[in-house]
C-alpha cells in the first residue's frame, strides 16, 4: 500500500513499517541499492509502479520532512537548484519528487562524488550535473535557468553567503531556500542553536526572509534546517 | 543618457538586449523587481538585439569553457563587434554594454574598446532576461532551453572530471 504524502510528490510506503518514498522516475533502475516497493498501476492492465525508499538517515531531505517541515518547496514540476549534492542519492530522490516536467541543476564541487552524480544523472534527464564550485555561480551562469528553489547542504562556514549569492542570480522573486545547517561546520565553538540563530541573521542581511527551523533530530545530530523566502512581498 | 546593451550568455547561445529604460533603476527600489518580474512591462524595457546561437556541441563546450575563465575568445568578439554599434577611432562610443560578470567586462574593454559595466541594476536586467529568454527568442520554448543546458552540463562536467589537475582527488580505493 502506498499512499500520497501531505507534500506533493511524496509517498508513503504503509506495511510492517512505514517508510517514506518516491515514484522511481527510472523504473527497474536503482540508485545507491535502495529498496524498492512495487504496487499494482491505478490503471487497468498497466505496468506496475515503482517507488524507491528515501531513507532519513541518509537524506536531510528526507529527515525534514519525517520531522515535520510545513514545505518543502519542491513539487511535481519544481525547478530545484541543489547544492552540494555531493554522489547524487538525495538528488535523485528530488529528481523523481520534481518528476519529467521538474529540473535538479546539481551543483558538486568534489571531482569524485562528482563522477558518480554524472553517471546517475545519465538515466535522469531531469538532472543536470554540474561539476563547480557553489562560491562561484558565475562560472555554471550558462547551464542555469531561473529556478524556484534553492537546497543546501555544503556544510561550510560561509554558507550562507554562498547561498545568497546563488538566489541573487538564480532564484525568482518570492523564491524559497531551504538549507541544512550542520552546526559543527559552522562554529565548532558556539552552541548549536546559537549558530542558527547565527544563520537565520545572515540570512535576513541577504533579504531572505527565515520561515521556518526544524531539527533533524533523531537523524542528525546537531543539525537544522532552515527555510526562507527570498525578496517575499512585504505585506506578507 | 547613453545607449545600454546587455550581454546574455547561455547554454544556448550569445543574447544582446538592449535596455531601454533601464538607466536609473536604483531609484526605483522595489519598483524594480516588479518590472522584472512581469514580462509584459519587462519586455517594454528590455529589447532582443541580436542572437547568435552556438553551432554545434562542441562549440558551446568552447564557449562555456572560455566564458567561464574569463577569455573573450573569438565567437563572442565577433558576435559583439557585429552587434553594437561600431566604434570609431578616436571617438568615445556613445553607449555601455552590461555584462554580470566584471572580467569579461575588462577583456571586451581593452581589445574592443567597448566601455562596458557590472552593477545592480546589470545583475536585475539578467536576472529578468533569465526569467524571460524563453519568450524572446524563437525556438527555444518547450524545453529547448532545458535540453541545451542537459547537454552542455553533461559536456562541461565531464570535461572537468577527466582534466583534473588536482590528481589527490582522484585516489581509487
Amino acid at each position: 500500500m502506498v499512499e500520497p504524502h501531505r507534500h506533493t510528490g511524496v509517498f508513503v510506503s504503509r506495511g510492517k513499517e512505514d517508510a517514506l518514498v518516491t515514484r522511481n522516475l527510472v523504473p527497474g533502475k536503482t540508485v545507491y541499492g535502495e529498496k524498492t516497493v512495487k504496487v499494482d498501476s491505478d490503471v487497468p492492465d498497466g505496468e506496475k509502479i515503482e517507488y524507491r525508499v528515501w531513507n532519513p538517515f541518509r537524506s536531510k531531505i528526507a529527515a525534514a520532512i519525517l520531522g515535520g517541515v510545513a514545505n518543502i518547496w519542491m513539487q511535481p514540476g519544481s525547478k530545484v537548484l541543489y547544492l552540494g549534492a555531493a554522489s547524487g542519492t538525495s538528488v535523485s530522490h528530488v529528481s523523481d519528487l520534481v518528476g519529467p516536467e521538474g529540473v535538479v541543476y546539481a551543483v558538486e564541487f568534489s571531482h569524485r562524488s562528482g563522477r558518480d552524480l554524472i553517471n546517475m544523472a545519465k538515466s535522469r534527464p531531469n538532472i543536470v550535473p554540474i561539476i563547480e564550485d557553489a562560491r562561484h555561480p558565475l562560472k555554471y551562469r550558462m547551464l542555469v535557468g531561473m529556478v524556484d528553489t534553492i537546497f543546501a547542504d555544503v556544510a561550510q562556514p560561509d554558507q550562507s553567503r554562498i547561498v545568497a549569492l546563488n538566489a541573487h542570480y538564480f532564484l525568482k522573486t518570492g523564491g524559497h531556500v531551504v538549507v541544512s545547517v550542520k552546526a559543527n561546520c559552522v562554529d565548532s565553538t558556539a552552541k548549536p542553536e546559537a549558530v542558527f540563530a547565527m544563520e537565520r541573521e545572515r540570512m535576513k542581511e541577504e533579504n531572505i526572509k527565515p520561515q521556518e527551523q526544524l531539527t533533524l533530530e533523531p537523524y542528525e545530530r546537531d543539525h537544522a534546517v532552515v527555510v526562507g523566502e527570498y525578496r517575499g512581498s512585504k505585506k506578507a | 543618457m547613453p545607449q545600454l546593451f546587455v550581454l546574455f550568455e547561455n547554454a544556448s547561445g550569445y543574447g544582446l538586449f538592449e535596455a531601454v529604460e533601464f538607466d536609473d533603476m536604483s531609484a526605483l527600489g522595489s519598483q524594480v523587481a516588479k518590472t522584472v518580474d512581469d514580462m509584459s512591462r519587462f519586455g517594454k524595457v528590455v529589447k532582443l538585439t541580436a542572437f547568435q546561437p552556438f553551432t554545434s556541441a562542441e562549440d558551446a563546450l568552447g564557449n562555456i569553457n572560455d566564458v567561464s575563465e574569463h577569455v573573450l575568445n573569438e565567437t563572442l568578439k565577433k558576435f559583439l563587434e557585429m552587434n553594437l554599434p561600431e566604434v570609431k577611432a578616436g571617438k568615445k562610443p556613445k553607449y555601455k554594454l552590461g555584462v554580470i560578470e566584471p572580467k569579461i567586462g575588462t577583456a571586451v574593454q581593452e581589445e574592443l574598446g567597448v566601455p562596458c559595466v557590472s552593477n545592480e541594476t546589470i545583475f536585475e536586467v539578467v536576472r529578468g532576461i533569465r526569467c524571460h529568454l524563453e519568450r524572446y527568442i524563437k525556438g527555444l520554448e518547450g524545453g529547448a532551453m532545458a535540453k541545451a543546458q542537459l547537454g552542455l552540463a553533461h559536456s562541461y562536467s565531464r570535461a572537468k572530471v577527466k582534466f583534473n589537475v588536482n590528481r589527490a582527488d582522484n585516489m581509487i580505493i
